[in-house]
């Protein structure tokens, strides 16, 4: 019973990470109908960043942040308006996962040549320490990443809900050609939807590497995850990627500790293909999965 | 149309011509007249890229030490030794690819073994088809030695499932009052990693150590703190992990988030690797691990290889790059007995022959093989004692006393 | 016109049977045996994708379960390879029918995903279930030859992948002239009108897909029969999935010949840049962008942007409408 309870706990505070992981996937998808396979090698090269700035600086990793997340807002952007935006309209979503997957090597081949193909990680004191409630442990490493994905989803949420930016890239998720005629510069707003998503990736990266070794392959392992996320989810719905992101979190968890490693990863794939066969639009909103 | 036929009759002509030449390559042809003069080709086929780059890299090193000091020493029977390496990317086509061009191409008098148990197997087929030495630095798993190859030697002291066999005695040598009752085995889906922690968890079960956890993840897994739970939940006196790198650092994190406080913690690989250490802190204090090679010993050269190795590349040699250089000394050594050094079979055959009666000086110490390919000899246990690693099992090679009980950590 | 590229065909069918021989040694006959294998790869996957426009990632699970269960089929149960090559790639497509119920039911990027998942999902099932396939061990296939020796192997299975090159041109072939092909381009270029139309668009795509599986299947059996050792991470491969893409892509996926084209230019050229560029890491970067530079300036393949006449069959740049007719009619 504690174990179940200890698995739960740890699959929330994962399902946190993951959703924060999984939101700039859900927004590339809103705004350009984009699936970004090169979403996960942008994680990592934040965590390389964030690594060099620990190492070099010996600060927290955490100020790293201030250089990376606009440096990654910029970074997304430019991948926006400089390639993803020259597409062909006619099948998008089969050439922007090919772009996006020849970004994801040239990022793999690139870090490979930087940083050698040997595992870097970032530890911290408090990373091996744990809060414990009623004898269930709560690593501190993943309350602060659970903190921070909450954090900024926060901000996330406060910026599409609330500002005119927001309004607008929201609209255009919603139905590009009407946001278009009511006045929304859609092509720009893509863009920013692109920077933002990258935002939050350079802040992904800095958890993922406070709480796990890496090297330049790494981003292999978290395509399947994250795309089986958005999908369960509804693609394009930014809401319901963190919802389903906090479900598969606590699903793996106590799998984990009920069965084995290899049924938690494989449970992911399984809710991608009971979404498929009942609900294809995916659970929590998005109506875009059929359309597109 | 006309002009179409004249050229289907002119290429089918030329087949016909070509049709009656055999491929230069032939197996058991005569080796090229350039075989028998300039410099010694040696080709390697190593994961630089991929999931393996990391021990490719050390591998590779070592392969580099050895060929320097040999052509300091005046070269293979007067010759300069020539190292002619592969990227596999870590995938097994381009391996067996690799070592296929390596031989039929660059037409190289030696092959050197690349990494990865899982890379071994398809290499040594492509060498064992043109009857070519293979010695390799890397394939220690059980299954490489039992697919009937004839030419291939591990050069290194033990094959994974006797890894911990001085642990194992050690443990089960003990009184039975401080005897670990239970043990907690936890290894990564990978026939080596799980090669070495299934040989400990077998010879202690039969000691009367019971299992309380056996688990196996795959390569994709990156959060242990679950597994650790499990662990945590069963309270074992001992934990095993069946490692890498990453997860190695990974489990040892979780244990201690968790708070699992084991009387006494082994992992494969890992902790051998210069990084652990600064990834995991203080709670490497105690850590085991089977080791087949130690910076201090005065094994054969092993001091000149270390110090040629800060030399050239600035750091300090590990496990992986020893074990490259004891390829080296081996087929140096055969070499020179039989006073051959060509791609033909007979060359060869001689080759495989006197490594397989002779027993040979390395820097991992002295080295035999059996029928197989097997090296007869075992890995030593170290353990970080005082923030070092030291040598605590076997005896003789022992620069430290085993800490057991460990520190909490 | 006709007759030249006709005979231009015969002439390359010729020189692609006469390779072998001409090779100076036994590795250029297994890159050769290798690059035809792709070849015949992307020109099934082009099955799929060129004509109805749905790109699968994940053409490599068919790809390793043709393998396994090949090889499965030899070493557990003592079946001659030859009866075992044909039963295994028939129940992958029995597989692929039941997947692909699943997976065209979306369209577009959840289509990308799924077929990605496929890949890591088989890659977990044969990796974890060890009593069957070996798991992490691999599964060592014996040779089909015994009797020869290495090179011969691969002359041999170098014909073996040329047939099945030839036989995936010739369904291509046969498809693009069919009903059944045109209703697959009619899904390519509007779905819902294609349905509305009177397309039986699921039951179309379902067949293009197991189909198309098919034929992956057959080259993964052959595979497994030629190298002889299986191994769950490198089988079940993305990168395999991938470079079937790419290979068709960069051809011309409207072309019959496009695939074929892409896979002489891709292999080549990656064992060039390993070669050129292997001591870093740096060769994944310049593969990576070529990808992007021919996804970003040349979408529709090499054969479309440098030949105006058509090279060999091609799915006809005429309007949706147009061809929506010619379904109806």
């Amino acid at each position: 019973m504690n174990l179940l309870l200890q698995g739960l706990a740890l699959g929330v505070l994962t399902g946190g990470l993951y959703a924060l992981l999984a939101s700039g996937l859900s927004l590339y998808f809103g705004v350009m109908r984009v699936v970004m396979v090169a979403h996960p090698a942008f994680l990592f090269l934040a965590a390389y960043l964030t690594y060099t700035v620990h190492t070099t600086f010996g600060v927290d990793p955490f100020l790293a942040l201030p250089l990376t997340v606009p440096a990654f807002f910029v970074l997304g952007v430019a991948v926006q308006r400089l390639l993803v935006a020259r597409l062909a309209p006619d099948n998008l979503a089969m050439m922007s996962v090919l772009l996006t997957f020849g970004i994801a090597l040239t990022i793999e081949g690139l870090l490979g040549t930087v940083y050698t193909g040997s595992y870097k990680s970032v530890s911290m004191d408090y990373a091996t320490r744990s809060l414990t409630v009623g004898g269930v442990h709560l690593p501190y490493d993943k309350i602060i990443a659970f903190a921070v994905a909450g954090l900024t989803l926060a901000v996330l949420f406060a910026v599409l809900v609330k500002s005119r930016f927001g309004q607008a890239l929201r609209a255009t998720i919603q139905h590009r050609e009407a946001a278009r005629l009511v006045g929304v510069q859609t092509e720009r707003v893509a863009g920013y939807g692109f920077g933002v998503g990258l935002a939050t990736a350079a802040v992904g990266g800095t958890v993922l590497a406070l709480i796990t070794p890496f090297f330049p392959a790494s981003h292999w392992v978290w395509i399947g995850k994250l795309m089986a996320i958005i999908v369960v989810g509804g693609l394009g719905s930014v809401v319901g990627a963190a919802l389903a992101a906090i479900v598969l979190g606590v699903v793996e968890g106590l799998v984990l500790v009920t069965v084995d490693a290899t049924w938690a990863t494989m449970m992911f794939y399984v809710f991608l293909f009971l979404t498929l066969l009942a609900r294809p639009q995916g659970f929590f909103g998005g109506r875009l999965a059929h359309r597109f | 149309m006309a002009r179409v036929r004249k050229a289907l009759t002119i290429m089918s002509i030329c087949a016909l011509a070509l049709t009656a030449c055999a491929k230069s390559d032939e197996p058991g042809a005569a080796p090229p007249p350039g075989q028998q003069q300039g410099p010694v080709k040696i080709g390697v086929s190593l994961p630089l890229t991929g999931d393996f780059s990391e021990p490719g890299k050390g591998i590779q090193e070592g392969y580099q030490v050895w060929a320097d000091q040999v052509n300091a020493k005046g070269g293979l029977l007067g010759r300069k030794v020539e190292l002619i390496f592969r990227d596999d990317a870590s995938d097994p086509n381009r391996v067996s690819s690799d070592y296929e061009s390596l031989i039929t191409q660059d037409k190289v008098n030696l092959v050197f073994g690349p990494f990865s148990s899982r890379l071994v197997i398809p290499a040594a087929k492509v060498a064992e088809s043109y009857d070519m030495l293979f010695v390799e630095p890397a394939g220690a798993a059980a299954e490489v030695f039992e697919q009937g190859f004839e030419r291939l030697f591990y050069a290194a002291p033990a094959i994974a499932s006797d890894h911990y066999d001085y642990l194992a005695d050690y443990l089960t040598g003990l009184p039975a009052d401080q005897r670990p009752k239970t043990a907690a085995y936890a290894s990564l889906d990978d026939p080596f990693a799980q090669g070495t922690a299934y040989g400990l968890r077998d010879r202690l079960a039969a000691a009367g150590v019971k299992t309380v956890v056996d688990e196996v993840y795959p390569p994709e897994t990156t959060d242990f703190a679950p597994i650790a739970a499990k662990i945590a939940a069963a309270e074992p006196d001992l934990v095993v992990g069946g490692t890498q790198f990453e997860d190695s650092v990974g489990l040892v994190r979780a244990l201690q988030e968790l708070k699992v406080q084991p009387k006494l913690a082994a992992f494969s690989t890992g902790p051998t690797l210069a990084e652990f250490p600064g990834a995991v802190k203080g709670a490497a204090e105690h850590i085991l691990s089977p080791v087949g090679w130690s910076a201090t010993a005065t094994f054969t050269g092993n001091q000149a290889m270390v110090g040629r190795y800060r030399e050239l590349f600035g750091g300090a040699a590990n496990e992986d790059a020893a074990n490259g250089y004891t390829v080296g000394q081996i087929v140096e050594a055969a070499v020179n007995a039989v006073k051959c050094v060509d791609a033909a079979k007979e060359c060869q055959d001689k080759l495989t022959e006197h490594i397989r009666k002779s027993t040979f000086d390395t820097v991992v110490g002295p080295l035999s093989f059996d029928d197989k390919g097997r090296p007869e000899q075992a890995h030593m246990i170290q353990q970080y004692v005082g923030g070092k690693v030291e040598i605590v099992l076997p005896e003789q090679a022992r620069t430290a006393e085993l800490v057991y009980p460990k520190q909490d950590w | 016109m006709r007759t030249v590229s006709r005979g231009l065909a015969l002439l390359l069918a010729a020189l692609a049977i006469a390779y072998p021989w001409l090779a100076p040694n036994y590795y250029l006959v297994y890159a050769g045996a290798l690059t035809v294998m792709y070849a015949a790869m992307s020109t099934s996957w082009n099955l799929l994708g060129g004509f109805t426009g749905y790109v699968s990632l994940g053409h490599s699970a068919f790809f390793g379960l043709g393998a396994y269960g090949t090889g499965l089929l030899v070493v557990r149960l003592d079946v001659p390879w030859a009866v075992a090559l044909p039963v295994s790639a028939l129940l992958v497509t029995a597989f692929a029918v039941g997947i692909g119920v699943a997976a065209v039911r979306v369209r577009g990027a959840s289509f990308v995903i799924v077929s990605i998942a496929l890949v890591s999902m088989m890659n977990l099932v044969v990796q974890g279930w060890r009593s069957l396939t070996g798991g992490s061990t691999g599964l060592q296939v014996p040779s089909p030859f015994p009797g020869l020796h290495r090179g011969e192997t691969h002359m041999v299975f170098f014909y073996l992948f040329l047939a099945l090159l030839g036989v995936a041109l010739l369904t291509w072939r046969h498809v693009s002239r069919s009903r059944f092909g045109a209703g697959l381009r009619a899904i390519r270029e509007d779905e819902d009108k294609a349905e509305s139309l009177g397309v039986p668009t699921g039951a179309y795509k379902v067949a293009a897909f197991a189909l198309s599986a098919l034929f992956v299947a057959l080259a993964g059996g052959l595979y497994a029969l030629w190298f002889g050792s299986l191994d769950p991470i490198f089988v079940f491969s993305i990168l395999i999935g991938s470079y079937m893409v790419l290979m068709s892509l960069l051809g011309g996926v409207r072309h019959l010949y496009g695939p074929l084209l892409g896979a002489l230019i891709v292999a080549p050229a990656g064992e060039y840049f390993l070669i050129a560029l292997g001591e870093t890491q740096i060769h994944l970067t310049a593969t990576g962008l070529v990808l992007v530079l021919v996804v970003l300036f040349m979408p529709d393949g090499i054969l479309a942007r440098f030949t105006r006449r058509r090279a060999g069959p091609s799915i006809p740049d005429e309007s949706a409408d147009q061809r929506l007719q010619g379904v109806a009619g």
